[in-house]
């Protein structure tokens, strides 16, 4: 592999190693590289240009390392999976980097290293990127699966040195895709050429996905007890586990917190043990989500939600208070924001008595959510202050919009739920909830039986009112696009009518760029539009 | 302290003192083989500290194995150039073709990588022509690597299951090593790693991983 056409991003906060790692990069062969001192850097970098190959000290200061920054690019898709990315490493840090498997590095190298160990290896990973390109490049957020699966195939029946890692992929693809017995097909005859993590959680995930959820709970035990490095390992197990007993699901969040630390299992941990009232180490786990990253790339608003309330709970006002004014000098000042942190305070105030403040900070939080379209969590938030301010009808009104404008979105449900039980409301919340999703299923199925019935005019009335209120609602969205492409196909062309169906398709794509029947409109819309037609905005 | 430990610091003295001579020679009249016979001291040092370090952290219950997928050529290419430059007049055979034919596996590299090191630089201190690395899959599954060389022979206690603790050619620490390595390899369905000493031609070492 020849690395002179290579461009490459180099990340490390040491200035002197920066140079050395320079050089023997260099001399290495690759000759085009940027440099970036932390993550900040990197980030403006990663956005701004599409390197080859990133080179990363697992060290990068500022509380934060490579293995994060890795996660949250990956996450953010601000590095395309074409772009191979290798950590560099002390003994300590390769025990972490190694643990990970979701966002995996392509290689790790351990410090030191002549520049012949680093162009054998960057040249190996950079040739494993270009033969699984055909699969990478149909990963992406605009990928299709099945194109990838497709390729994934053809790779497979040419055989070779990378089929291993394409079943891999293939797996994961299978089980996105909802394909959950071939992908337990797939790990199982893998598992009985060879033991390896991966293909043990895959299967597990598999058979949790199939219904066997007690088989997926044991699999996932005893591959830790082979692998007990395993992270992806705790992350499935605790999922699983959390369905029926938070306890331990707490349990094995810390532990999985032993073998690497990161932001996020803080902020799980942080959440479980506050379900749990386990408030002292809600507090210690959000304080270490807050405290330890000082880049404010990989802490949310979230985490400081989680540490005030952990603060109020314990009788702690100060320290609740001050979270939650911290909360607004860590992140840029949105309504969003601002709603939470106006109903977060109005909590610690009916915690701690101060009725008066409390009043106060609530009014506060419901102008910005009557004034400023709020996202899920926030609007929640501001419910979550009605209901301990003894304003349940205002709560619910704003549960239910929520509910209304995601109700196929599991996690929001969640959130909402948990918002009902926080206000000792569980099983009202369980109905509220599942009258408001089964009004929306209804909603899309009548207007769905009378588009069928030919009664096009009468649906559409009822799915853009709809789908106007309720933007976040992919499917509605989709059926109002769907019915005004039948009618432009029964009637014939109008320029006005295929707009306003592209809309809603962008609006659906918008609200959830993931949804299942996106590709079939966006096939159907192809199909009606005329030669010339605007085309489908891809974001 | 664990005899293990002093026999390690008794190695390394003795090693740092054969390099302290080799670098006065290579200071007299500097030459590429004095440069490389040091670099090799140097490797070997760096080797036993790291295995003392790891059997060290496996004792506080510290050791964390980092189990991945391999392609086997890779990781032949990888340890044959951490090994370096033989030493003149002897050959090492890798089979490369049962590699390839294995094709990948999962195991952790960077501590498999310095067991298997310190066996060959074991073999190659032994043998008198040749010292082999062959690559096999053993009928209950696994892959098991063997190490040998035409010296010789491991001492006949030791086949015996004696622990050679002092011993003039440093495998006390290299064999707790490779077994502690070996035995912490495993998979869910309860199989372990493990290791077998056999005079078959010479002294041969064969690490099996599940």
């Amino acid at each position: 592999m020849d690395l002179r056409d290579k461009s490459g991003l180099l990340i490390d906060d040491m200035p002197e190693m920066r140079s050395s790692m320079r050089l023997q990069l260099a001399s290495a062969g690759l000759e085009k590289c940027d440099q970036a001192r932390n993550v900040k850097e990197a980030i403006d970098r990663l956005s701004a240009t599409r390197y080859d190959l990133i080179v990363c000290d697992y060290n990068l200061g500022q509380g934060t390392d490579g293995q994060q920054f890795l996660e949250l690019v990956r996450r953010k898709q601000l590095l395309p999976l074409t772009s191979a990315f290798l950590m560099v490493t002390g003994e300590t840090g390769y025990e972490q980097v190694s643990t990970a498997a979701e966002y995996a590095p392509d290689d790790y190298l351990l410090k030191p290293f002549t520049s012949e160990l680093l162009g054998t290896r960057l040249g190996r990973i950079l040739d494993k990127k270009a033969a699984l390109t055909p699969i990478y490049k149909h990963m992406g957020a605009k990928g299709d699966r099945t194109l990838a699966l497709a390729a994934c195939d053809e790779l497979l029946a040419r055989g070779g040195r990378y089929a291993l890692e394409t079943l891999r992929l293939k797996g994961e693809l299978l089980a996105g895709l909802g394909r959950d017995a071939e992908a337990l097909a797939l790990y199982e005859n893998v598992l009985q050429q060879r033991a390896t993590p991966w293909a043990e959680v895959g299967k597990a995930r598999a058979l949790a996905a199939l219904g066997s959820e007690e088989d997926a709970r044991q699999h996932l035990r005893r591959a830790l007890d082979a692998y007990p490095n395993y992270l992806a390992a705790y992350d499935s197990l605790a999922q699983l586990v959390e369905k029926t007993d938070k306890q331990a699901a707490q349990q094995i969040v810390e532990q999985a917190l032993k073998v690497a630390p990161s932001t996020q299992r803080q902020r799980r941990l942080g959440g479980l043990a506050f379900e749990n009232k386990d408030f002292a180490r809600a507090e210690t786990a959000f304080r270490r989500a807050v405290e330890k990253d000082r880049t404010g790339f990989f802490k949310g608003h979230d985490d400081y939600v989680g540490l005030a309330k952990s603060c109020a709970e314990q009788g702690k006002t100060m320290e609740a208070l001050a979270a939650v004014k911290d909360m607004g000098t860590s992140f840029a000042s949105t309504p969003g924001l601002k709603a939470r942190q106006a109903a977060l305070e109005c909590q610690v105030h009916v915690k701690s008595g101060n009725e008066a403040a409390a009043k106060a900070a609530l009014e506060r939080a419901l102008t910005v959510q009557k004034s400023s379209g709020l996202d899920p969590q926030a609007a929640l938030d501001v419910a979550q202050a009605c209901f301990a301010s003894g304003r349940q009808d205002d709560a619910r009104q704003i549960i239910q919009s929520v509910a209304e404008d995601h109700h196929e979105n599991v996690a929001v449900l969640a959130q909402a739920q948990a918002v009902f039980a926080q206000a000792g409301l569980e099983d009202e919340g369980t109905v509220f909830l599942e009258a408001t999703r089964k009004r929306m299923i209804k909603l899309n199925n009548d207007a769905v039986a009378l588009a069928k019935a030919g009664e096009l005019d009468q649906a559409i009335a009822m799915l853009t009112e709809a789908a106007d209120r309720l933007t976040n609602n992919a499917q509605i969205a989709l059926n109002t696009a769907l019915a005004l492409l039948m009618r432009v196909h029964r009637n014939g062309m109008d320029a006005r009518e295929l707009a306003r169906a592209r809309g809603y398709i962008g609006q659906a794509r918008q609200a959830n760029p993931e949804h299942p029947r996106l590709a079939e409109l966006a096939a159907f819309y192809q199909k009606i539009a005329p030669a010339g037609a605007p085309p489908l905005e891809e974001n | 302290m664990d005899p293990l430990v002093a026999t390690a610091i008794h190695d390394a003295k003795n090693a740092l003192l054969a390099l302290d001579i080799q670098l006065a020679e290579a200071e007299r009249r500097p030459a590429e083989t004095d440069f490389r016979t040091a670099r090799g001291t140097v490797a070997r040092i760096a080797g036993q500290l790291s295995e003392l370090l790891t059997l060290y952290r496996a004792g506080n219950g510290q050791l964390r194995l980092a189990i991945d997928d391999h392609d086997l050529n890779d990781f032949l290419d990888d340890l044959l150039a951490e090994l370096g430059p033989l030493p003149a007049g002897i050959a090492l055979d890798v089979d490369r073709e049962a590699a390839t034919r294995l094709g990948a596996w999962a195991f952790d590299a960077y501590l498999v990588k310095l067991a298997l090191l310190d066996a060959l630089r074991n073999c190659l201190r032994h043998a008198r022509q040749r010292v082999t690395l062959a690559l096999s899959a053993p009928p209950e599954g696994g892959i098991r690597f063997a190490v040998g060389d035409d010296g010789p022979g491991f001492p006949a206690d030791l086949l015996a299951g004696g622990e050679p603790l002092q011993s003039a050619q440093g495998t006390g620490l290299g064999l707790s090593f490779v077994r502690l390595i070996a035995e912490r390899h495993a998979t869910p369905a309860g199989r372990r790693g493990r290791v077998e000493l056999a005079n078959d031609g010479g002294a041969v070492l064969r690490l099996t991983l599940p």
